[in-house]
């Protein structure tokens, strides 16, 4: 059965009505309506176009003229009685199956839940723990330097405040993975983001005199630094980084286009996402914090009572400000988390 | 070769009456769909290395289902050099990503390298999709230089940031001069040429029109601002209850200026191609309503967010229907005389790069 379609000719726009059809001797004839012969081509000159949605196929031939068709299935049938080699047949044949289509809606998105639950967090572990410590120690420097010239202030905390704050830090420090010398305590004024305390990942612990001014006793100020030497710990802060660098560069690769629509679309997920994560690490803190202070035979409670007050400071009638609390999970149940560890 | 299309002996070959052509979409939203959907699902199981195939696939499927005078146009693309340039790219961008959040002054050695690269990779980008674009048989080209591109691309924007916006007109006719004039279907030019005047009209248009917004936005939100603060409160904070309100008064005036800005790039875009000669004599026309176009793109994102991104497939050939259906070649002669170029040897190196940053313009 011969297929209609057109011939073009050599590199060019001309074109004439044709047919198609194999030969006896396995090459293919290009012929006019009118039986001339336009073309007899050797199957091994031939390159034929995979099969897409209904558009028209071509075969292509090495002297710059190409034989193009609608009729899909005749190109099919051609090629199978040439014994030519196609591409993306199998593809179409998902594309066109709605079974298929939703199996692939499923699989798109497991594999990205599981890409995104277990694939970036191990990728950006794995980087975070080989970082070398000289590199730590020029982010860590950095960032101090950075929110020195935009946000926080010096201390306004008395020289007798500071060394009992750097006692109790020291204290906590002995009790956790890194010792006495692998933290190191900084005192600064807040500012705009008033109580907070923070990690950096050369062990350096940033405390705000807001939020030491907000602590009721020693035990909370230790439920705080033990949650931050966590977070150094766990090198949480390096991992945010690289979990941060991977998702654009991820969403990117998968979409495949970088279109007004799809950034939109894309911007959400991948806010959502990392704040996932960081609430993650938020709670390993929690964990940690409550099992060191335990250890110390100090009651996690104490950090859950600080993390209410936190609350109540941060969160005035119009919603709540950025604060220590920003990032983190739900307070109610971080507290509630920490007053289940305390033994009565 | 054979008697078949060729011209008759001709009397007089430059009568023959213009013929005006539309242009036409035969894409369906349902059949890119599965398209599309068999695209994310093979890229997300192959850790993006499919990504490429997905990319030829789907620029085969809109090339494809683009039609003038009956025939397609096609994309040839190979999939395997997309990916090498792809894998570069990413690399560097998660080079970027870490090194700038290791340390801000990372930037002092990006910039000046995105400078440096950008023109070229504008340059490189357009000749790979326009070599590998062909319609009956006879690929497009593209002949832009770097310096072309950098003062189109780099040189103009800057100029029109320095005059507080007064040039930006000129700079977009720069951009539009060097998209379109270095252009070529067979070895001949794509030209395009108006007045300074003509692009001016537009972006005043455009300004008239977003002064008028602000002001009943001004007007408006000022009242509703009013009526939300508690009297006599100096920076005391808004009352909770409006809060909603508020947010989605926002969402509206940038959706309106989102709109504004589509509907200048319509004008232009018209603007641009019904001036755009083909070998100095088959015209291209172009009848984008600047209306109609914003509304179908704001309404696809907003469709695309509602259904989690389902209806994006629809979104695209939706949009894309509208502008082809809205395009025209009126060709003045035959079209038959065509040819081939010949550059498939040459070195493609920058190409290979370039085809991942997909800095597609225009349509």
């Amino acid at each position: 059965m011969p297929v209609q379609g057109r011939y073009f000719f050599p590199r060019s726009t001309r074109f004439a009505a044709a047919r198609a059809s194999a030969t006896a001797g396995g090459g293919l004839r290009i012929e006019d309506e009118a039986g001339t012969v336009l073309a007899d081509v050797s199957r091994k000159d031939i390159s034929v176009s995979p099969r897409l949605g209904n558009l028209a196929r071509r075969l292509g031939f090495s002297d710059g003229s190409h034989f193009e068709t609608t009729d899909n299935d005749g190109v099919d049938e051609l090629t199978r009685a040439l014994r030519l080699r196609v591409a993306g047949n199998v593809l179409h044949m998902l594309e066109r199956s709605w079974r298929w289509a939703l199996a692939s809606v499923a699989v798109a998105i497991l594999a990205s839940y599981l890409f995104i639950v277990f694939g970036i967090p191990a990728v950006a572990k794995t980087l975070a723990d080989r970082t070398p410590a000289s590199v730590t120690a020029v982010i860590s420097r950095q960032t101090l330097d950075f929110l020195d010239r935009t946000i926080t202030g010096p201390t306004k905390l008395s020289a007798a405040e500071q060394t009992r704050a750097l006692g109790l830090f020291r204290n906590v420090a002995r009790h956790a993975p890194r010792g006495e010398h692998g933290y190191a305590l900084k005192f600064r004024d807040g500012g705009p983001i008033g109580a907070n305390a923070f990690a950096l990942p050369d062990g350096t612990i940033v405390m705000t005199d807001q939020i030491w001014k907000l602590t009721r006793n020693d035990e909370e100020v230790e439920g705080v630094f033990g949650h931050e030497m966590s977070h150094v710990n766990h090198a949480h802060g390096l991992q945010s980084i690289y979990q941060a660098s991977m998702i654009p560069a991820v969403i990117a690769l998968i979409t495949g286009d970088i279109s007004q629509v799809s950034q939109m679309a894309t911007v959400l997920p991948g806010v959502l996402v990392e704040s996932s994560y960081a609430r993650g690490f938020e709670q390993q803190a929690d964990d940690d914090s409550a099992k060191l202070m335990l250890s110390m035979g100090a009651k996690p409670s104490h950090l859950a009572d600080l993390l209410e007050r936190l609350e109540a400071a941060d969160c005035g009638k119009g919603g709540c400000a950025q604060g220590w609390l920003g990032s983190h999970p739900d307070t109610d149940v971080r507290a509630a988390k920490l007053r289940a560890e305390t033994p009565k | 070769m054979s008697e078949a299309g060729t011209q008759a002996p001709s009397e007089a070959p430059q009568q023959i009456a213009p013929m005006r052509h539309e242009f036409q979409f035969t894409g369906t939203g349902g059949e890119f769909f599965g398209i599309w959907i068999v695209n994310l699902a093979l890229t997300v199981v192959t850790l993006g290395i499919y990504s490429a195939w997905a990319t030829v696939r789907t620029r085969r499927y809109f090339r494809g289902n683009t039609l003038l005078d009956g025939h397609s146009f096609e994309y040839h693309a190979s999939p395997v050099r997309i990916l090498v340039g792809r894998l570069i790219a990413l690399g560097l961008l998660i080079g970027y990503n870490v090194s700038v959040s290791f340390s801000i002054y990372a930037l002092i050695v990006w910039v000046p390298i995105f400078f440096a690269a950008f023109p070229w990779l504008i340059t490189s980008s357009l000749r790979f999709n326009a070599r590998n674009t062909s319609y009956r048989n006879v690929r497009f080209n593209f002949v832009g230089t770097y310096g072309g591109a950098f003062k189109a691309y780099v040189l103009w924007p800057l100029a029109g940031i320095f005059t507080l916006g007064l040039l930006v007109p000129l700079a977009r006719r720069a951009a539009d001069y060097y998209y379109v004039n270095h252009h070529t279907f067979g070895g001949r030019p794509f030209e395009t040429k108006f007045t300074a005047w003509q692009i001016y009209a537009i972006f005043l248009i455009g300004f008239a029109i977003a002064v008028i917004m602000a002001i009943i936005g001004a007007v408006f939100f000022g009242g509703v601002l009013v009526a939300a603060m508690p009297h006599g409160s100096a920076g005391g904070q808004m009352a909770p209850a409006m809060v909603p309100t508020f947010i989605l008064l926002v969402a509206l005036a940038e959706m309106a200026f989102i709109g504004l800005a589509l509907a200048i790039a319509t004008m232009v875009f018209n603007l641009v191609v019904a001036h755009t000669v083909l070998d100095g004599k088959h015209e291209l026309g172009a009848a984008l309503s600047p209306v109609t176009v914003p509304w179908i793109m704001i309404t696809n994102i907003l469709l695309t967010l509602i259904t989690l991104g389902i209806f994006y497939p629809w979104a695209q050939v939706r949009i894309a229907r509208y502008r082809i259906e809205h395009l025209s070649l009126t060709a003045k002669g035959s079209l038959d005389d065509f040819t081939s170029e010949a550059f498939g040897t040459q070195s493609a190196v920058g190409e290979e790069i370039a085809g991942f940053f997909d800095l597609d313009f225009g349509l």
